[in-house]
């Protein structure tokens, strides 16, 4: 508050003019205030858009029993089904949970509201690398990590010859011919690929693709099946004998039989992170923020594990988690393989493109 | 010499039994097998582990799915609704009035038709977005509008063929008669047509019911986060963790779909009696 | 007092307007604004410039796409002569059954139509997998005929191998008939009901076998019937979509999945947008095709 009183004495009509003006901000004030008390006081509703059992069983319940806030949650299936819904304008979805590459993709497209650190403290559970090491994000400004998540090859112990830890038993070895799984997104497999051609996953070479592509299709007559997120189950079914999928997939189809293994290859792979994050025109992003902050807690981000067994960045739930989840290779890949794996970064719509066609060419041989 | 066959009665002919069962056998295995599977107590759905309810109690304790379920019959029964109404039109405008430009109208009714559904599912998306944005909070049944109109869309043809295919078995006279006779365009429709087209909209009728039930392309791209439909769960649930849950849940519309076919039929039938 | 004529118009109006303005506004207009995009470019990852240009067409029209229509042309069109084959007999089979079975037959048909698509096709995966009951009655059958060999005295069979059915095209083939086949059945049976089985009885007192008849008397009455079952099948099956992104093996991708894939991962809806209506284009074609065929040769088959 600034004090004039030289002013008042020199010039009369002035106190007139700093009443009305201090008038005016008060007014101002009040409805700045009334408006913000407006936003505070949002409907006790959250929109999200979510994963198929990608939370716990009980999480949605608790959130509402501590805050009051009712959670009404959506499925999508495939980052491209979320990009695609949102692209087209927000149709009321408070928090979402893009892979990272969807991220940079997304905060491209200028799809994501920045988060307001402030109105999550729980950020401090989060192990400091998940913070410092997005390059997706710089900041962590529109996203957190919720899962972690690398991408190996899954096998049957009694039916491989010796343990497949290199890309060579999926991409270019006819050993397992007609027992192999590969993926069908263009991205995961072809930088995979770029991997063991001793390239970087986030390479934009066309005739590193080239290559890859020329590999693949001489590979072809061998694979099995492109799976669509359906790996783990073509291993389990003992469709296929080894296959290209997620650590946290195969985790959870190890509990249910001790047959199957998981192995970071030794060239390394792509790793990935699922994220939260708060889309623009979100509707009610205060609650979004106070969920977000939710989620962070170490019990309730236990409970979020000890339901889906992803790897999770949120230490302090990590530490309630038994040690059969911490200790786990399969969950926990030794140090030395997680350092040669990257997270995949958007590299443009043009190489988009020569991915994509890379894939029909592959498919259509 | 053996009884000689009537030479019509194909059915008597073991071949033609034989080929009968094949088929009906092809059809149901998977489907007997699905509901088999159930029972099955396994998290997976790939080996047989055991007999069990459970998934049953989970499937009617899962409020998603029983939501999703809720959604998708209402948008079957709402989209037939109107299918009817406007399929019926459409076939007696077709049937009883020439005018400019039929042929352009009927070849443009039967457009839906031959549209890829994955075609007519983003051009919603993108009319419902861009052109008519459909509020988002609207109460329900309100709020399944814009997929309600979807479907109308693509349903719509169906009831017209069928009625179409039944008027044109119709003398076109004794509608004109009754008009000639003092009775008003409405009257004739009412009175006349309208008894005469009915075994073809109730067939019209379950088969835009179905259509609207089956969809899942078109449906994706015209749902929000409110409107989850059966369809589109189960295909996240595939993706993910087929439990037997979705087996039960399968399992269930299966009766449904068994009663009202029962019942359809008794009201033929007594229709039928009536008449 | 509205006048007759004034009357009438107002009636044809009535039964005019609704259909055709839902038509317009609710399906022409949606199909118009994906036409313009096929005339477009991505500007930025969201936005889509409709520049006029053609650049969508000519890509689609390589031999890489072409390629993908012929496949699933001829993907589609042995689906519906399968389903054609193998529903023909069902047909007739139900329009000559009697009152009671009529009924039942028809029912039994039309209840697996009745599931839901993506539920159906998840039943066939576990019949056409390699743990599936297909290859477990199979390799039932095999023991038991390698026991029995034994038993008398001669060398028993090998390992049982599985076999690969699943992730293939025929596995692809087996889906689509297993959907589409009430398609075809029930246009076949509303033709052949309409039928004078007259003719038929003539025809065999005339000496004529079941399969000449079959082909000369009931065929060509039943035609526009089967025609019309011909497109019902056809047209869905040419533009399936999950029963090959479900069941399919490595070289088993449809049209449809490569427009789906522009929509969804190639985030290139421009190009989708053409493709898609290559894809209709080509329908059309097909079905003016019939129409011109089936109006020259209208005469001779009407109502005898």
């Amino acid at each position: 508050m600034t004090d004039q009183p030289a002013k008042s004495i020199t010039k009369p009509t002035s106190r007139r003019s700093i009443l009305k003006g201090l008038g005016a901000a008060a007014i101002g004030i009040s409805f700045v205030g009334k408006k913000s008390s407006a936003w505070a006081a949002e409907e006790p509703k959250l929109n999200f858009y979510n994963w198929d059992t990608y939370i716990g069983e009980t999480t949605l319940e608790t959130f509402k029993k501590a805050s009051g806030i009712d959670v009404n949650m959506s499925l999508f299936a495939t980052n491209d089904e979320l990009f695609a819904k949102l692209r087209a304008g927000n149709p009321g979805f408070d928090v979402i949970v893009p892979g990272s590459e969807f991220v940079e993709r997304m905060i491209q497209a200028n799809l994501l509201e920045p988060l307001d650190h402030a109105k999550i403290p729980n950020i401090k559970n989060i192990a400091p690398e998940f913070m410092t090491d997005a390059p997706f994000d710089p900041g962590r400004k529109y996203s957190l990590p919720y899962t972690w998540l690398v991408i190996g090859i899954g096998y049957r112990k009694s039916k491989v010859k010796s343990t497949p830890d290199s890309w060579k038993v999926l991409f270019d070895s006819d050993e397992y011919k007609g027992r192999i799984a590969v993926m069908s997104d263009a991205s995961e497999l072809f930088r995979n690929c770029f991997k063991y051609l001793g390239g970087s996953i986030n390479s934009d070479d066309p005739e590193l693709l080239k290559k890859a592509e020329a590999m693949l299709i001489k590979q072809k007559p061998n694979i099995k099946a492109f799976h669509e997120d359906n790996g783990q189950d073509l291993l389990l079914s003992g469709e296929v004998v080894v296959v290209q999928e997620y650590n946290g997939d195969i985790a959870q189809i190890m509990t249910e039989d001790e047959d199957i293994n998981f192995i970071v290859p030794k060239e390394g792979a792509m790793k990935q992170q699922d994220t939260l994050a708060i889309p623009k025109g979100a509707p009610h992003p205060e609650n979004a923020h106070k969920f977000i902050n939710y989620i962070f807690e170490p019990e309730v981000g236990a409970e979020i594990t000890k339901t889906i067994l992803y790897p999770s960045p949120n230490a302090a739930a990590v530490a309630l988690m038994p040690d059969s989840y911490k200790n786990n290779p399969v969950v926990f890949p030794p140090a030395d393989l997680m350092a040669k794996c990257e997270y995949p970064r958007y590299l443009g719509p043009e190489f988009t493109r020569l991915l994509d066609e890379a894939m029909t060419r592959l498919r259509a041989d | 010499m053996a009884q000689r066959r009537a030479p019509l009665e194909y059915n008597r002919m073991w071949q033609m039994r034989l080929w009968l069962f094949g088929v009906f056998f092809f059809l149901y295995a998977p489907l007997v097998a699905l509901v088999a599977f159930s029972f099955n107590n396994s998290k997976r759905n790939t080996v047989w582990r055991g007999f069990t309810f459970d998934y049953y109690v989970k499937l009617f304790n899962d409020q998603d799915l029983l939501i999703a379920f809720a959604n998708s019959l209402t948008i079957a029964l709402l989209a037939t609704l109107i299918s009817l109404v406007i399929g019926a039109l459409a076939a007696v405008l077709l049937w009883r009035y020439r005018f400019i430009g039929r042929t352009v109208v009927e070849g443009t009714f039967m457009l839906p038709l031959v549209v890829p559904e994955i075609c007519m599912g983003v051009a919603m998306l993108l009319f419902f977005t861009r052109v008519l944005p459909w509020p988002n909070d609207l109460p329900w049944p309100l709020s399944l509008g814009s997929i309600i109109i979807a479907h109308v869309s693509f349903c719509f043809p169906f009831v017209a063929l069928v009625v179409g295919a039944r008027l044109a078995s119709f003398n076109k006279e004794q509608d004109e008669a009754a008009r000639d006779l003092g009775a008003n365009d409405w009257q004739a429709f009412r009175d006349v047509l309208l008894p005469h087209i009915k075994p073809a909209l109730i067939a019209g009728g379950l088969l835009a019911f179905t259509l609207s039930l089956d969809d899942f392309v078109i449906t994706f791209f015209t749902s929000g986060p409110d409107t989850i439909t059966f369809p589109v769960k189960v295909y996240s649930m595939l993706r993910f963790s087929v439990t037997p849950e979705v087996n039960a849940a399968s399992t269930m519309l299966i009766l449904l779909t068994i009663v009202l076919m029962i019942l359809m039929m008794v009201m033929q039938s007594r229709g039928q009696k009536k008449g | 007092m509205a006048t007759r004529t004034q009357e009438r118009r107002l009636a044809f109006l009535a039964t005019a307007l609704p259909p055709i303005a839902w038509v317009v506004v609710f399906f022409l207009a949606p199909l118009a604004i994906v036409w313009a995009y096929s005339f477009g470019q991505n500007a930025g990852l969201t936005e889509v410039d409709i520049s006029g240009t053609f650049a969508n067409y000519t890509r689609a029209l390589q031999p890489l796409y072409l390629g993908i229509f012929a496949k699933s042309i001829f993907v589609a069109g042995l689906t519906t002569l399968l389903c054609l084959i193998i529903g023909f007999p069902v047909a007739l089979s139900i329009v000559f059954a009697s009152e009671k079975w009529r009924a039942w037959m028809l029912l039994l048909i039309m209840l697996p139509f009745w599931t839901n698509l993506l539920i159906r096709t998840y039943a066939l995966i576990a019949v056409l997998r390699t743990e599936g009951y297909v290859n477990f009655t199979l390799e039932w059958l095999w023991d038991n005929a390698s026991w029995f060999m034994t038993l008398v005295g001669l060398q028993p069979l090998g390992d049982f191998t599985p076999l690969q059915l699943l992730y293939s095209n025929f596995a692809v083939v087996v889906g689509l008939v297993y959907v589409h086949l009430p398609f075809m059945v029930l246009p076949l049976y509303a033709a052949l009901d309409r039928l004078d089985r007259s003719l038929i009885e003539a025809s065999l007192d005339l000496g004529a076998g079941h399969l000449r008849t079959l082909w000369s008397i009931v065929v060509p009455l039943a035609l526009p019937g089967i025609i019309s079952g011909i497109i019902i099948t056809f047209v869905p099956a040419l533009g399936a979509y999950l029963t090959p992104d479900l069941l399919g093996g490595p070289d088993s991708q449809m049209i449809a999945n490569v427009i789906e894939r522009q929509f969804k991962k190639a985030n290139d809806w421009p190009f989708g947008a053409a493709l898609s209506f290559l894809l209709m284009y080509a329908t059309f074609a097909a079905i003016a095709l019939r129409a011109y065929y089936s109006r020259g040769s209208a005469a001779p088959g009407h109502g005898i």
